[in-house]
């Protein structure tokens, strides 16, 4: 492999990070990871979670330093201590989970640590004409007075992507920028990293979509458990070959299952409306529609169309304005969330670290977030540690959940893509009539997704009904029965997948194309 | 049946003392197969210092546990306050040319001796007075409990400022209940005690419900809620007992002591321990509530329930908590706590309520709280010993001031200081766990060169 390398590439590197060991107590995170990026070229980092990749990048950007190993720019050996370091090497990146100051507007984070200033005082206007025009130049459409707090996740994204431009990086890393991402915005994206390189920036590009990394990427280095697997050129590879390299066994990109046998309806949602954030206007507008047992019921719609707020009205985390939300011919419009959960939702949510997680708590102490006054787990208010462990210990190697300190781990020390499963395990395992999946596989990498598409498909089949809210059309297409398109709060489409395309599915969700029908109403 | 009984008393003799014989002859031969106990000790000595079995040094594995740095950073901001302290000492003498050398001496020997001086301004001496550490005692009760409320409303993430408010309605409504309830017999005396402390807790609850609510209903900010709570609790104190029938004709300003009407703590042997002070069985009290207040966080559903509340609010909301009512509740307990400590504090017996300048100044054991739980990293039984200790310097402080001719404002200085060292403890445990980087990078150059060249 090295032999290969050296024939194709000149020693133009940029970076070089050789013999990376990075090890966490209990875990070896890095281990003898050596990764070499060429000036203008864009290479991926693939990996499983857990793999290491995201170590070895905070490595790189100065947030963790190595037990063994250097980095080197430009062939020079360099020391990075912290992150201000690695800017002033003109290394930036997009962190998988963003590092914005949630109430600053747009524009205050973008310019935050590299304010200009005239006599004391922040020079605004220039930099909002600079962010403007490379906003506009990439078509990431941030709203710059914004605030951050206020505005979706997909935004968010681009407002760090759009930081790092401002900055005039020359090495930019992006921890998974795609997973947020609507299919147009990613060809999108796609374009601007391709122009980025032309342009002689030299791009880390973290994922672990195999497609994505087919279609933009130049190179790949293939991490495995903390070990590099290798590096190999996209244009001698295929997406299968890939994946294998990546988990280390055959995967299934496609999943199999079998038509579903529906039963009663178990969700029914009449003329719902629902508040957006700021009470301002309705970002959920008379929608109705229905999930029925043993069905997998998709929400499919661009980032910021009403899809969070329904998910939210249903689980209870915001209040519906008006109609009804019927729970097993029970209303549950008014219910507590409590209630609603012991009635039998199960919720994975959007925001992992908002709502699904508490990150200072123990693995242990989230695998009963909802449940730990049930009997089974308390008695006479007294907790009864010994079943809390021995559950989530269950469900640890159930799910494959992967920490340094197994259940008593800390899980804001947990890889993403674990926290994740952590999330998925816990509510699949609840008993449960619907399941409310919000982004299931947000961040997660394909050995994963196929976990948790089957473990899905699994519960439908057992009788549960599913509603799914994706962003992502390849997820959408491979698990719905059924898709329900919305645009601006409203429902525009009803879509069979057997019968629909992905491009007429796009049409829908641009707003472009729209049936009226209420059939369900 | 006699005659079993004491069948019964030599076969458990008996049993024992074949166990201990057995324990001794342990020390001496091989048993079972198992080392003799000198050599396991040794083992075990030396498993601290070097690694055995794969298992690192069990010093190492102590020092990296989460429990051990929480102390290991509390016992450094004692030392580097009391540290500081002798800096203020020396400092302060060489700007007066009242104070020489041996003051200095003196002072920094009183400052960590505190209640256990037991000389004067001439001679210096230690030991244990039974009268001085028994009123210590009695001192360290009331800040355990106020200590305790600004613990547990840290847990759920607010920050009660609030108690010495909550210490005053406690106190208040205690002494209310004391002074008016006529009781003549010891029994009676007891149940008016009894119910004065709970009508005391009663009304600290409710007091500290007032923050709790405007935080969870209307997301008015608790600090200032409590802030101005304070100040209402301290004018209505003032205006309640101003002209009533419980003030002390010999000192004005005054109440009356509690064992005026017969009702004071019980001693629960406490008199015995510490004869001629004033300790009292609150102490006892306040130690059993931490102990309540621990095992209530730790291993109750509802303390799950405020530590989660406390750490992440929206993730309580979606597991479906009621987050509003943990955070009123958890400002109830608060409240409760504290004015549990004013009743503990005076209805001591001997203790003389000041009411006359509430309304200027709040009791400062209210704030000490603050202090209190942060140099505990809130944890409820750290707290009794953070307690403790401020107590301690407090009792230190006037003495440095009476026998080693500091001003008392400096003395108070210098106790504020080290107090306000105490806040360190979080920054100093986030230091203890930053890992030391290994570098083995020889030649490194530095990247701000590097970035010029490039």
């Amino acid at each position: 492999m090295q032999s290969q390398q050296t024939n194709l590439c000149t020693n133009d590197y940029v970076i070089e990070m050789r013999n990376i060991t990075k090890v966490f107590p209990g875990i070896v995170a890095n281990d003898d990871v050596t990764l070499q990026l060429k000036r203008g070229e864009i290479h991926a980092l693939l990996g499983e979670n857990g793999a290491g990749k995201s170590t070895l990048m905070s490595v790189l950007f100065g947030l963790y330093q190595a037990e063994q190993g250097e980095i080197l720019k430009d062939g020079k050996v360099v020391r990075i201590n912290n992150p201000n370091d690695a800017t002033a090497l003109g290394i930036g990146m997009v962190h998988q989970h963003f590092k914005l100051v949630e109430v600053f507007s747009v524009l205050d984070n973008i310019i935050l640590g590299v304010e200009d200033t005239k006599l004391g005082f922040i020079q605004k206007k220039q930099a909002y004409k600079k962010a403007q025009e490379l906003s506009k130049r990439y078509g990431l459409n941030v709203d710059l007075d914004a605030i951050v707090e206020n505005i979706s996740v997909g935004m968010q994204q681009r407002t760090e992507i759009l930081k790092m431009l401002f900055r005039d990086n020359e090495i930019l890393i992006f921890d998974e920028p795609t997973a947020v991402l609507t299919p147009q915005e990613i060809d999108e994206l796609m374009a601007v990293m391709r122009g980025l390189a032309s342009e002689g920036k030299s791009i880390l590009f973290i994922s672990h979509k195999l497609n994505e990394i087919m279609a933009v990427a130049d190179r790949v280095t293939v991490l495995r458990k903390g070990k590099c697997i290798g590096t190999v050129c996209t244009k001698d590879t295929t997406a299968q070959q890939l994946s294998d390299m990546m988990v280390g066994r055959a995967v299934q990109l496609k999943i199999d299952k079998a038509p579903a046998k529906t039963g009663q309806v178990v969700l029914d949602v009449q003329n719902l409306c629902v508040k957006g954030a700021g009470n301002k206007k309705l970002a959920v507008k008379d929608v109705c529609f229905n999930v029925r047992a043993g069905e997998i019921v998709c929400v499919a719609g661009i980032d910021g169309n009403g899809q969070t707020e329904l998910g939210y009205a249903i689980t209870g985390l915001t209040n519906a304005s008006s109609g009804a939300i019927v729970l097993d011919g029970k209303d549950i419009t008014h219910k507590s969330i409590r209630q609603r959960t012991l009635q039998g939702i199960s919720h994975i949510p959007e925001d992992r670290h908002k709502h699904g997680l508490i990150l200072d708590f123990s693995l242990q102490q989230n695998m009963v977030l909802q449940t730990y006054f049930q009997p089974q787990f308390q008695a006479n208010g007294f907790i009864k540690f010994q079943q809390v462990q021995q559950y989530a210990e269950r469900l640890i190697e159930q799910f494959d959940v992967r920490s340094g300190q197994g259940v008593d781990t800390t899980v804001r020390s947990m890889s993403g893509g674990n926290q994740q499963k952590a999330i998925v395990a816990r509510e699949l395992d609840r008993p449960h009539k619907l399941l409310v999946a919000i982004q299931p596989t947000r961040g997660l990498d394909v050995g994963a997704i196929e976990n948790i598409h089957n473990e899905i498909v699994k519960k439908r089949d057992e009788g549960a009904a599913v509603l799914l809210i994706s962003l992502e059309l390849d997820e959408v297409m491979n698990l719905s029965d059924r898709i329900v398109v919305m645009y601006e709060g409203e429902i525009v489409g009803r879509l069979d997948p057997a019968t629909t395309t992905v491009q007429e599915l796009g049409l829908y969700m641009a707003g472009a194309k729209r049936d009226t029908n209420k059939e369900e109403c | 049946m006699l005659k079993r009984f004491f069948v019964a008393v030599w076969l458990w003799l008996k049993g024992a003392g074949i166990a201990v014989a057995k324990w001794f002859k342990n020390w001496f031969v091989k048993v079972d197969g198992k080392d003799i106990i000198p050599v396991r000790i040794g083992r075990w000595f030396k498993s601290l210092f070097v690694s055995t079995n794969n298992q690192p040094p069990q010093l190492v594995v102590l020092y990296q546990k989460d429990g051990t740095k929480s102390v290991l950073s509390s016992l450094l901001c004692v030392g580097a306050g009391i540290a500081i302290g002798l800096i203020l000492l020396i400092l302060v003498a060489l700007f007066s040319k009242d104070l020489q050398a041996n003051n200095v001496f003196r002072g920094f020997f009183i400052l960590i001796s505190g209640v256990f001086y037991t000389g004067n301004a001439a001679n210096m001496s230690v030991g244990f007075d039974a009268f001085q550490l028994g009123n210590y005692l009695t001192r360290v009760t009331p800040l355990i409990l106020t200590g305790l409320s600004v613990a547990i409303a840290f847990k759920t993430g607010l920050f009660n400022i609030g108690a010495p408010g909550q210490y005053l309605m406690g106190t208040m409504a205690s002494l209310l209940v004391a002074m008016s309830i006529p009781a003549t017999t010891a029994t009676a005396q007891f149940f008016v005690w009894l119910l004065a402390l709970v009508v005391g807790v009663v009304a600290g609850m409710l007091w500290g419900c007032i923050p709790g609510a405007f935080k969870a209903l209307l997301n008015v900010n608790e600090v200032i809620v409590c802030i101005m709570t304070n100040w209402i609790a301290g004018n209505i104190v003032t205006w309640v007992f101003s002209g009533s029938q419980f003030v002390n004709p010999k000192s004005p300003g005054f109440l009356y002591k509690t064992n005026h009407f017969g009702i004071q703590n019980p001693r629960l042997g406490m008199d015995l321990l510490f004869p001629g002070s004033w300790a009292d069985g609150g102490i006892v009290i306040a130690i059993v509530v931490a102990v309540m207040v621990w095992v209530m966080l730790n291993k109750t559903t509802f303390g799950f329930e405020l530590k989660a509340c406390g750490s992440n609010r929206h993730a309580s909301k979606y597991a479906g908590m009621n987050d509003r009512r943990n955070i009123i509740l958890s400002m109830a307990i608060a409240g409760g706590l504290s004015a549990l400590g004013g009743a503990l504090y005076f209805m001591n017996g001997q203790t003389e309520f000041q009411f006359s300048t509430t309304y200027q100044t709040l009791p400062s054991v209210g704030f000490n709280g603050i202090p209190v739980a942060l140099l505990a990293s809130s944890h409820p039984l750290g707290v009794v010993f953070s307690a403790a200790y401020i107590a301690f310097l407090e009792v230190a402080g006037t003495k440095v001031s009476s026998f080693a001719d500091y001003n008392e404002y400096i003395s108070d200085l210098i106790v504020a200081v080290i107090i306000y060292f105490a806040g360190f403890s979080k920054l100093i445990k986030d230091l203890l766990s930053t890992k030391r980087r290994k570098s083995k990078q020889v030649d490194a150059v530095q990247p701000t060169t590097q970035s010029k060249e490039a």
